[in-house]
């Protein structure tokens, strides 16, 4: 059974979230599962800057999502998993072994990171077969091709892919992460740059993986698209985690605040004027430059709303974003509670 | 695909060489290995100073291939193959694989060696080619016969890419701007107090290179102060080498990828 839980060693004030008994599972385990990755007091600081505070989380398979306004430590979490990153504190496991110092633990391990780069001098398909061929894979070719499959990027698999778009480029990336088909699959904000078909596409793709048992681990800031995928959820805020377990529980609290969204569009009037109809909708203000930003306190009839009057009054969106200072509002609440 | 048969076996290698092709860096490391060519032109208009075999020997030892040419080409290979990777945060695709972090190395290191090799030698052979047309009758010492010279220069200068790709692969993972720190290396250490402190020669890459050069060459009157044996200038190319790739490998297992 899972449920909304404080973790016990976070620092906030009790409130809505019970304390947790020592007896119970990790933070966001589901009792009498088997964790796939397992954090314990997990600390990471630069200097005097702590990216990470005594974090502890267990992932079953299946997909968690890993929540949080920029900056709350997402990357570093996942860094730290991949073992990319020491901690400064703690331990870190992936099937009970250690994160980092072992290459041959990569086999089962998959990370799509969050940085765009890829080789910009090999095309899609020679990027992904050097993945395969690195993984030591009996048969890079085949490999290569059922992942650019599974990421429906045949079209463009004989490009460079210095000349593909952020979600192209999302795309390539994952199928390099899925190559050899890990059982631990950890991906940084996967949906950033993409279109929403590109989106729904990935969004699909990452719910298969989790029915087939894998653990996959996937950050982002945007609660609306998490809940999509995502069965678990971890709240990551100012370093510490704030939440843990069923999305529903912490959509619940989260949805009790006010959220600000940030629109382009080619038509910023009409589409203004045309919002501000709608119940879901507070207020809107002009930022300029084809942008406006939209007040709801029902993020998620806002949300459905805006494409349906879009079409409906022929504009055309661009982007439909989160404003960042409203989300690290929404999740410091959690902490608040 | 450009090199396509080295992927399968060295799949680091054959990234690393189309790296190099497929960006400016080629370009720019073969310009430099050509640029002995245009010394070698203005001797062949006022050849009356020395033979082919003293021009191309002081060339080499001199001015500008062993101090500051081969360095810088070298160089910028070197810190390019892992210091871009760590710039532009792609080497989690390398290093999140089940691979020994000693091969990522030595992958590199071949990857260097096979772009920068071809390049320098070719330029040497180049030059070599542009010397030889000099008329040597003209000049009043007697000529030398310019194929052990041509044969020495790249011994010395495929020793020498071997030691420098090695030392500043390593350097690359330690120091951000390798490539800078290198230059000012080429140019403060090698070439300038290189030649008014004898001391520093012990930890000069080219007094190796140059020994390299005049034990292969074998000519009693070409010669330089403190010259080391063949055998162990060898030796110490070989240490070095050997101790900077260990420190890169250590340095890539320990180092946090941001």
């Amino acid at each position: 059974m899972t449920r909304l839980e404080r973790p016990r060693w976070s620092t906030a004030p009790a409130g809505s979230l019970p304390p947790v008994p020592d007896s119970d599972p990790l933070p966001g385990m589901i009792e009498g599962r088997q964790p796939s990755v397992v954090f314990e007091h997990v600390s990471k600081w630069y200097g005097d800057v702590v990216a990470v505070s005594d974090v502890s989380f267990g992932v079953a398979p299946g997909v968690t999502g890993l929540l949080g306004p920029n900056g709350a430590g997402k990357s570093t979490i996942l860094k730290m998993m991949a073992g990319l990153l020491t901690s400064s504190t703690g331990s870190i496991s992936i099937h009970g072994q250690p994160a980092r110092g072992r290459p041959a633990a990569y086999r089962r391990l998959g990370l799509v990171p969050e940085q765009e780069q890829v080789y910009p001098h090999l095309t899609g398909r020679e990027f992904v077969r050097l993945n395969a061929i690195l993984q030591k894979l009996p048969d890079p070719d085949q490999a290569t091709d059922r992942a650019i499959d599974v990421v429906q990027m045949g079209d463009a698999a004989e490009r460079r892919t210095g000349g593909y778009s952020k979600g192209m480029r999302q795309r390539i990336k994952v199928a390099a992460a899925l190559v050899h088909d890990p059982d631990v699959l950890l991906m940084d904000e996967p949906l950033n740059g993409t279109d929403p078909v590109q989106r729904a596409g990935l969004i699909t793709l990452i719910r298969r993986l989790g029915g087939e048992g894998k653990t996959v681990v996937v950050s982002s800031h945007v609660l609306i698209e998490v809940e999509r995928f995502a069965e678990n959820i971890l709240v990551i805020v100012n370093g510490k985690l704030a939440a843990a377990g069923d999305y529903r529980a912490i959509r619940d609290k989260i949805d009790q605040h006010d959220h600000a969204v940030r629109i382009r569009a080619n038509d910023p009037r009409r589409l203004a004027s045309a919002l501000i109809a709608d119940p879901a909708t507070h207020g809107i203000r002009y930022e300029g430059d084809g942008m406006i930003v939209a007040e709801t306190s029902d993020v998620r009839a806002f949300y459905r709303a805006i494409p349906v009057v879009a079409r409906r009054e022929g504009v055309r969106l661009f982007e439909v974003q989160p404003v960042d200072e409203s989300l690290a509002a929404v999740f410091a609440l959690l902490v608040e509670r | 695909m450009a090199g396509s048969f080295l992927w399968r076996p060295f799949p680091i290698t054959a990234l690393t060489v189309r790296q190099f092709v497929g960006g400016k860096t080629v370009r720019v490391v073969v310009a430099l290995s050509f640029i002995p060519c245009l010394f070698a032109g203005i001797y062949l208009f006022n050849s009356d100073f020395a033979t082919p075999a003293n021009f191309l020997s002081d060339l080499f030892l001199e001015f500008p291939i062993a101090p500051t040419l081969l360095p810088i080409t070298v160089l910028i290979l070197a810190t390019a193959a892992l210091g871009h990777e760590v710039e532009d945060r792609t080497l989690p695709y390398l290093t999140l694989k089940p691979v020994s972090r000693l091969r990522i190395v030595v992958e590199k290191l071949t990857g260097v060696l096979v772009v920068a090799i071809p390049a320098i030698v070719a330029g040497l052979l180049a030059t070599s080619l542009i010397v030889a047309q000099a008329d040597a009758g003209a000049t009043l010492i007697e000529a030398k016969p310019l194929l052990p010279v041509v044969k020495a220069m790249v011994i010395a200068a495929v020793a020498g890419t071997f030691l420098i790709a090695s030392i500043f692969l390593a350097v690359s993972l330690v120091i951000p701007r390798a490539l800078l720190a290198g230059i000012v290396y080429a140019f403060a250490w090698e070439s300038l107090l290189g030649r008014f402190l004898p001391g520093i020669r012990i930890v000069s890459m080219r007094h190796y290179i140059q020994s390299v050069y005049v034990s292969v060459l074998g000519d009693p009157l070409v010669t330089i102060p403190d010259a080391t044996s063949l055998r162990s200038s060898l030796i110490t190319i070989f240490i070095v080498s050997v101790v900077a790739v260990a420190l890169a490998t250590w340095r890539l297992r320990t180092m946090n990828l941001e």
